[in-house]
C-alpha cells in the first residue's frame, strides 16, 4: 500500500465516521429515552437534504446554504415533533410498543419519502458542497467539504453533549431515560422531552442529509443505506450510551474505508454484517454497552 | 382554618383493579401526618394518585384550596405538593448534583436553588462530599439522602415520603428520623408512608392506619395506641414474642 | 348445537367454498393475479405471526426467508434445471435452514437486539445475492425462470388459473399447518415462553429449542411461499428483501391482529387490494396507506381480527339469545 492510499483510506473513515456518528447518536438518544427503534431516522435525512436544497440552491429560492441550512433546521424540529405525536406517542404504555412502534416508524418514513417525491420529484439533485474546491497536503489533494465535514462533526458531537451534561433540559432528558416516574416526581414534562429528543435526533439526521447530499446525489430513499449503516453502528456501539456510538461510528467507518480498498465495494456490505453479527454474538449489549 | 390537603372519597386503582377504596382526610398546615398498613394495602398507589402519577377514578383532591384531582404530575409540583421517590427509584447514572439540580426543575424552585443546596448540604453534609458520585455508587440510606434532598430542591409546601427506611439499617434510620424532624421545624408539613411503626410515631402526629384500601383506623395524641398494640392490630395476638 | 359451536364451522366452510369458487367468479387475469399475490402474502405474513405474534421474537429476517425461498427457487430450476415441483418444496427447506442459522444469535439475544441481528442478517443475505451477480444477476436479478409445468397444460395462457388453485393450495395447507401448531403443546409452550418465560422455563420448556423451533417451523412454508412466488412471476429481484414489502408484510400481520393466524390473512387480502386500487395515485398511495396504517393501530390497537371477533360475538348473542 502506499502512503497516498493510506491517506485516502484515513480521509475517508473520518469522513464516513462522521456521517455515521451523527447518526447514530440521533437513533440512540431516541432510544435510550423512548424506548423504541426509529426506522424514520433515514427518511429524516433525505428530508434535511432537499429541504436545504430548496432554500439554497440558486435555482429554487437561493438564500445560500448557511441560510438554507440555519432555516432548514427549525423545519426538521416541526417534523421531529410531528413524527412523535403520531408515531409514538398514541402507543406509549401498551405491551407491544417497540413493536409498534417499528411500524409506525416505517410508515412516518414511507409518508416522508413519498411527499419527497411529490414535492421535489425524482430528478436527481445535489446540495453545493460547504467549502468549494480541494484541500492539498503534500501533494495529495482531498476535497475542502470532506475536510470540512470531519471538522465541524466533532463540535455538533460536542455541541450535544454539552447539551445533555450542562443544562437542566439535557440533564433532565438523561434523568427521563434511568426512570420515568422518578422524573415525573420532580415535574419533568416527560412527554415533552420525549418531543425533544425525537426532534433532537430529527435534526442530527437532517445535518447528516446536508453533508451527504454534497457528496452524493439526492433521492427520496437517500437515507436508506446510511440508516441500515447507522444501525450497524449502533448494534456495535451498543444503544445503551451515546459515547458508544460514537467510538462504534468511527471504528466502523474506518472499517468499511479498509475493507473497499481491500475486497472492493460488494464485499464490503457483506463483511461489515458479518462483523456485527460476530460481535453480537459474543458481546450482546454491543462493544462498548452496558445494559440490555 | 382551612386544611392543607383535603382527600375526599379517594377511590383509584391499576387497570381493573381497584386498590385504593374511598379514602378521605385532611391534613393541616402544621401538621405531620402517618399513613401506616401492611404491604399493598394501598399506601403507596394513595401518594402515587395524590402526585398525579394515577389518574383519580373518583373522589377529589385539594391542595391549599385548589382542586387538584386532575391536574398532572407536573401541575401539582408547581403548586409545592412534593413526593419523594424512594431512594432506590433514582437515576442510577446521574451524579449527585445532578440529582439535586434536576429537583430544582419546578419554576416556583428556581429562585431559591442556592439556599435550598446550602440547606440540603447542612442536613447531609455526606452528600457535599459525595456529590460528583453518580448515585449507584452510594449506600441505601445516601440515596435516601438524595432523595430527599431533592424534594427539599423542589422548594415543598407539603413534603409527601414514601417509605424513606425501607431496608435501611437502624443507624441510618436514626439519622434519617432526625433529619425528617428537622425540616419539618422549619415548617414544612409531612406526609409520610411507613411499615416501620417505631420510626413513625417518632416522626408524626396523628397516625391514620390503611387495611385494604380503606382507612381502619385513626390514632391522634389523644387516643394513641402502644407500639405493641398496632402490631397486634396488624399481625394479630400471637405476632409479638 | 349453538350457534358459539356451529358459526365458526360455517364460516370456514364459507371461505373455503368462497376460495374455491371464485375464479368462476372472477373471469380477468389480473384480478386473479392479484388474488395470487394476496394469497402468496396471506401465507407468509401468517407465517410471520408464528415467531413474532405467538412466540414473541422480533425476528425481522422473515423477509429474507421469503427471498431465500424466491431466490433459491430460481437457482435450484433455472440454473441447475430441477423441476419447478422439486424446486417449491426445497426452497421450503432452504428457508428452514436460514431459520436454523438466524437462530443461533438470536438465542444469545434479547429485545430490540434482536430486531437488530435479524434486520442486520437479511441486509446480509441482501448483500451477498446483490454481489453474486453471476449466479443471482445482481441488481438486476434473475429472470426467465420456469414456470410450473403441468402435463398436457399450459399454466401460463390459462388466466391464470392454474396458478390461482395452486395459490388457493399453499394458502389451505399452511393455515392448517399453522392452526395444528398453535394448538400442540408445542404451540402452547411456545406461548407460555413469550408470556412468562421464567415460569416456562422452570417448568421444563427449554428456551432454545423452542426458540429454535419456532423460527424453523415459520420458514418452512415462507420459503414455499417465496418458491412458488418465483415461479409464478418468474423473476428473482432484490426488492423482495425491500423495507417496503417489509413494511407491508408488517402492517398485514399487525392491522390483522398478532397471535391470530386469521387475521394476517383477511389484512394481507385487504391490503393487497386496497394498495393496488390506488396505484393510479402514484406517491399518494403509499402516502395514504402508511396514514391509514397509523390510524389503524392507534383505533384498533388488537388488529381487524378482534374487531370481527367482537361481531362474531355479537352474532352469537343475537342467535342464542333466541
Amino acid at each position: 500500500m502506499t502512503l497516498e492510499a493510506l491517506f485516502y483510506i484515513l480521509v475517508s473513515a473520518a469522513v464516513l465516521g462522521s456521517l455515521y456518528a451523527i447518526m447514530a447518536i440521533g437513533l440512540a438518544l431516541v432510544w435510550t429515552t423512548l424506548g423504541i427503534f426509529n426506522f424514520a431516522h433515514g427518511a429524516f435525512i433525505g428530508l434535511g437534504a432537499y429541504l436545504a436544497w430548496s432554500l439554497a440552491d440558486p435555482s429554487q429560492l437561493g438564500l445560500g446554504l448557511l441560510a438554507g441550512i440555519a432555516l432548514a433546521l427549525p423545519i426538521l424540529v416541526l417534523v421531529g415533533i410531528a413524527s412523535e405525536r403520531v408515531a409514538v406517542r398514541p402507543f406509549l404504555g401498551r405491551d407491544n410498543l417497540v413493536l409498534v412502534t417499528v411500524i409506525t416508524t416505517l410508515a412516518v418514513a414511507s409518508i416522508i419519502e413519498n411527499a419527497i417525491l411529490l414535492t421535489w420529484g425524482s430528478r436527481a439533485k445535489q446540495l453545493e458542497p460547504l467549502v468549494e474546491g480541494t484541500v492539498s497536503a503534500w501533494g495529495i489533494g482531498v476535497s475542502a467539504h470532506e475536510v470540512a465535514v470531519i471538522l465541524i462533526v466533532p463540535f455538533i458531537l460536542a455541541a450535544v453533549w454539552a447539551f445533555l451534561q450542562k443544562t437542566r433540559t439535557g440533564t433532565a432528558l438523561r434523568a427521563v431515560a434511568q426512570n420515568q416516574n422518578a422524573a415525573r416526581l420532580m415535574s419533568i414534562p416527560v412527554t415533552r422531552i420525549f418531543a425533544l429528543s425525537f426532534a433532537l435526533a430529527t435534526v442530527l439526521a437532517g445535518l447528516a442529509g446536508i453533508f451527504l447530499g454534497a457528496v452524493k446525489f439526492m433521492s427520496p430513499s437517500m437515507g436508506a443505506d446510511p440508516l441500515v449503516k447507522a444501525l450497524i453502528v449502533v448494534i456495535f456501539g451498543g444503544i445503551g450510551s451515546l459515547s458508544g456510538p460514537i467510538r462504534a461510528a468511527y471504528i466502523v467507518g474506518l472499517m468499511e474505508a479498509v475493507l473497499t480498498f481491500s475486497v472492493g465495494i460488494y464485499w464490503t456490505q457483506a463483511s461489515l454484517f458479518l462483523v456485527m453479527i460476530a460481535v453480537l454474538m459474543v458481546r450482546p449489549t454491543g462493544l462498548f454497552g452496558k445494559r440490555g | 382554618m382551612q386544611p392543607l390537603l383535603e382527600v375526599e372519597g379517594l377511590v383509584t386503582g391499576y387497570g381493573g383493579t381497584e386498590v385504593v377504596r374511598g379514602v378521605s382526610f385532611a391534613l393541616a398546615a402544621d401538621e405531620r401526618l402517618g399513613l401506616f398498613g401492611p404491604n399493598g394495602h394501598g399506601k403507596t398507589t394513595l401518594l402515587m394518585a395524590l402526585s398525579g402519577l394515577l389518574p383519580v377514578w373518583r373522589g377529589a383532591i385539594r391542595f391549599d384550596g385548589i382542586d387538584i384531582t386532575v391536574k398532572t404530575a407536573e401541575a401539582i409540583i408547581e403548586l409545592g405538593l412534593v413526593q419523594v421517590p424512594q431512594g432506590n427509584q433514582l437515576f442510577p447514572e446521574l451524579s449527585v448534583a445532578e440529582t439535586l439540580w434536576l429537583g430544582s426543575y419546578p419554576k416556583r424552585a428556581r429562585a431559591a436553588e442556592k439556599r435550598n443546596l446550602e440547606q440540603v448540604f447542612a442536613l447531609f453534609p455526606r452528600l457535599k462530599e459525595r456529590r460528583q458520585q453518580s448515585v449507584k455508587t452510594l449506600s441505601g440510606g445516601e440515596r435516601q439522602m438524595v432523595a430527599i434532598g431533592v424534594g427539599l430542591m423542589s422548594q415543598p409546601r407539603l413534603l409527601l415520603l414514601d417509605e424513606p427506611t425501607l431496608g435501611l439499617a437502624p443507624k441510618i434510620k436514626d439519622e434519617l428520623c432526625s433529619a425528617i424532624a428537622e425540616i419539618s421545624q422549619q415548617g414544612i408539613p409531612l406526609l409520610a408512608v411507613e411499615q416501620d411503626v417505631e420510626f413513625i410515631l417518632a416522626l408524626t402526629d396523628r397516625l391514620l392506619l390503611l387495611d385494604h384500601g380503606e382507612l381502619a383506623h385513626e390514632l391522634t395524641a389523644e387516643n394513641r395506641l402502644e407500639q405493641s398494640e398496632i402490631i397486634q392490630l396488624y399481625f394479630g395476638q400471637g405476632a409479638l414474642p | 348445537m349453538t350457534a358459539a359451536r356451529l358459526l365458526p364451522k360455517l364460516y370456514l366452510l364459507l371461505a373455503i367454498l368462497g376460495l374455491l369458487g371464485l375464479p368462476f367468479v372472477v373471469t380477468d387475469s389480473y384480478s386473479r393475479h392479484l388474488l395470487i399475490l394476496a394469497f402468496i402474502f396471506a401465507v407468509v405474513a401468517s407465517n410471520w405471526d408464528l415467531s413474532l405474534g405467538y412466540g414473541g421474537i422480533f425476528n425481522f429476517a422473515h423477509l429474507a426467508f421469503f427471498s431465500i425461498g424466491v431466490y433459491g427457487y430460481g437457482i435450484l430450476a433455472k440454473t441447475l434445471g430441477f423441476s419447478p415441483w422439486l424446486a417449491i418444496p426445497l426452497a421450503g427447506l432452504l428457508s428452514a435452514i436460514a431459520a436454523l442459522i438466524v437462530a443461533i444469535p438470536v438465542l444469545r439475544l434479547s429485545g430490540v437486539y434482536i430486531i437488530l441481528v435479524t434486520f442486520a442478517f437479511s441486509q446480509l443475505v441482501l448483500q451477498l445475492v446483490v454481489s453474486q451477480s453471476d449466479i443471482t444477476g445482481g441488481m438486476m436479478g434473475m429472470v426467465g425462470l420456469p414456470p410450473l409445468s403441468l402435463p398436457g397444460y399450459n399454466v401460463v395462457r390459462d388466466g391464470k388459473f392454474a396458478y390461482y388453485y395452486g395459490a388457493v393450495i399453499l394458502l389451505l395447507a399452511s393455515t392448517v399447518y399453522l392452526r395444528v401448531l398453535v394448538k400442540q403443546p408445542f404451540g402452547v409452550s411456545v406461548m407460555a415462553l413469550r408470556d412468562n418465560a421464567e415460569y416456562a422455563i422452570s417448568r421444563g420448556v427449554s428456551l432454545a429449542r423452542q426458540r429454535t423451533l419456532t423460527l424453523v417451523a415459520s420458514a418452512v412454508f415462507t420459503g414455499i411461499a417465496g418458491g412458488y412466488y418465483g415461479a409464478y412471476l418468474r423473476v428473482a429481484a432484490p426488492d423482495a428483501f425491500g423495507l417496503g414489502l417489509m413494511t407491508l408484510l408488517l402492517s398485514m400481520l399487525l392491522l390483522g391482529g398478532t397471535a391470530t393466524v386469521y387475521g394476517p390473512i383477511i389484512a394481507a387480502v385487504l391490503l393487497t387490494f386496497l394498495s393496488e386500487a390506488m396505484v393510479d395515485f402514484g406517491a399518494w398511495r403509499h402516502l395514504v396507506i402508511a396514514a391509514i396504517m397509523i390510524a389503524v393501530l392507534i383505533f384498533y390497537p388488537r388488529g381487524l381480527w378482534e374487531a370481527l371477533t367482537r361481531l362474531h360475538l355479537w352474532l352469537v348473542r343475537r342467535l342464542d339469545g333466541r
